[in-house]
């Protein structure tokens, strides 16, 4: 009697554990997607919107900008504040304020603009990251401007403590002079968290929205 | 248990066997929409960031 309470046990434990890993893989996603689709829309509202607000008040609350990475495959992911947990459950790309303040290439200042998002799980918005090659473009859109990066540099493997990567000017990707960085990073290998990948791209222009919002070419 | 939840369900086989679905639904639920959404920042499989304490 008592061995088959514990088999029985046994089994409901492996049971849960299975589950747990449908509630990773699968339905942390679509609840990511929905949290996104519904911010991605607010975003988007308020573009078309007359701004009868101040002037050129920046409203960062539902995310900045929409980032295109075509070698990802997954349209466009929406970027937010912020690296918290919270944030990127929601199936957004953050950009870094700690322990190192991303410049947002909004300001026209020079430095780096870097992100976050999950590999796996909960939108896993940076879960092709592997398949951003060197020269490869990553698009930054904001109401009223495309921001054209090309990938120059990828670092396959490092610590999560090496917070280097996301430096102002990262020397790690051999550059030396300062200019209009962006940095991906997310972890790797794919399902676990052991170390971080990282993709760097140099601005390459920036084109101005216009009024039928035409994609610049690389996304087309 | 399990059998010991059967012999408790009120009614005949099929009215059992629709409660025990009813159970199962709902310990599902309780796993998906609070056990798991708590366990999981406590394990090691979602870190995205640098420095990350």
């Amino acid at each position: 009697m008592a061995v088959g309470v514990f088999g029985e046990l046994l089994i409901t434990a492996g049971l849960v554990l299975g589950l747990f890993v449908v509630y990773s893989l699968w339905w942390t996603n679509v609840v990511a997607d929905r949290a996104a689709d519904k911010q991605a829309d607010k975003v988007r509202d308020s573009w078309t919107e007359r701004t009868t607000g101040g002037p050129g008040a920046l409203d960062t609350k539902n995310g900045i900008g929409f980032l295109h990475v075509p070698a990802m495959k997954n349209g466009e992911v929406l970027v937010e504040k912020g690296t918290s947990t919270k944030i990127l459950n929601d199936g957004v790309a953050g950009y870094y304020t700690d322990p190192v303040k991303a410049t947002l290439p909004t300001g026209g200042k020079t430095g780096n603009f870097s992100l976050a998002a999950h590999r796996d799980g909960h939108g896993a918005k940076f879960h092709n990251i592997d398949k951003v090659k060197k020269g490869d473009p990553i698009v930054f859109e904001t109401k009223d401007e495309w921001y054209v990066y090309k990938v120059y540099a990828v670092l396959a493997e490092t610590s999560k403590y090496n917070v280097k990567v996301l430096g102002q000017i990262p020397k790690e990707s051999g550059k030396k002079k300062a200019g209009h960085y962006i940095t991906l990073t997310t972890c790797t290998p794919v399902y676990t968290s052991r170390y971080r990948y990282v993709v760097w791209g140099e601005l390459v222009r920036t084109e101005k929205v216009d009024s039928e919002r035409t994609l610049p070419k690389e996304l087309t | 248990m399990y059998g010991w939840i059967w012999r408790h369900l009120p009614g005949n086989a099929w009215v059992k066997a629709f409660l025990s679905l009813v159970l199962v639904v709902a310990v599902v639920y309780v796993l998906f929409q609070y056990v798991f959404p708590w366990a999981e920042p406590l394990l090691p499989f979602n870190d995205v960031t640098v420095d990350n304490q």
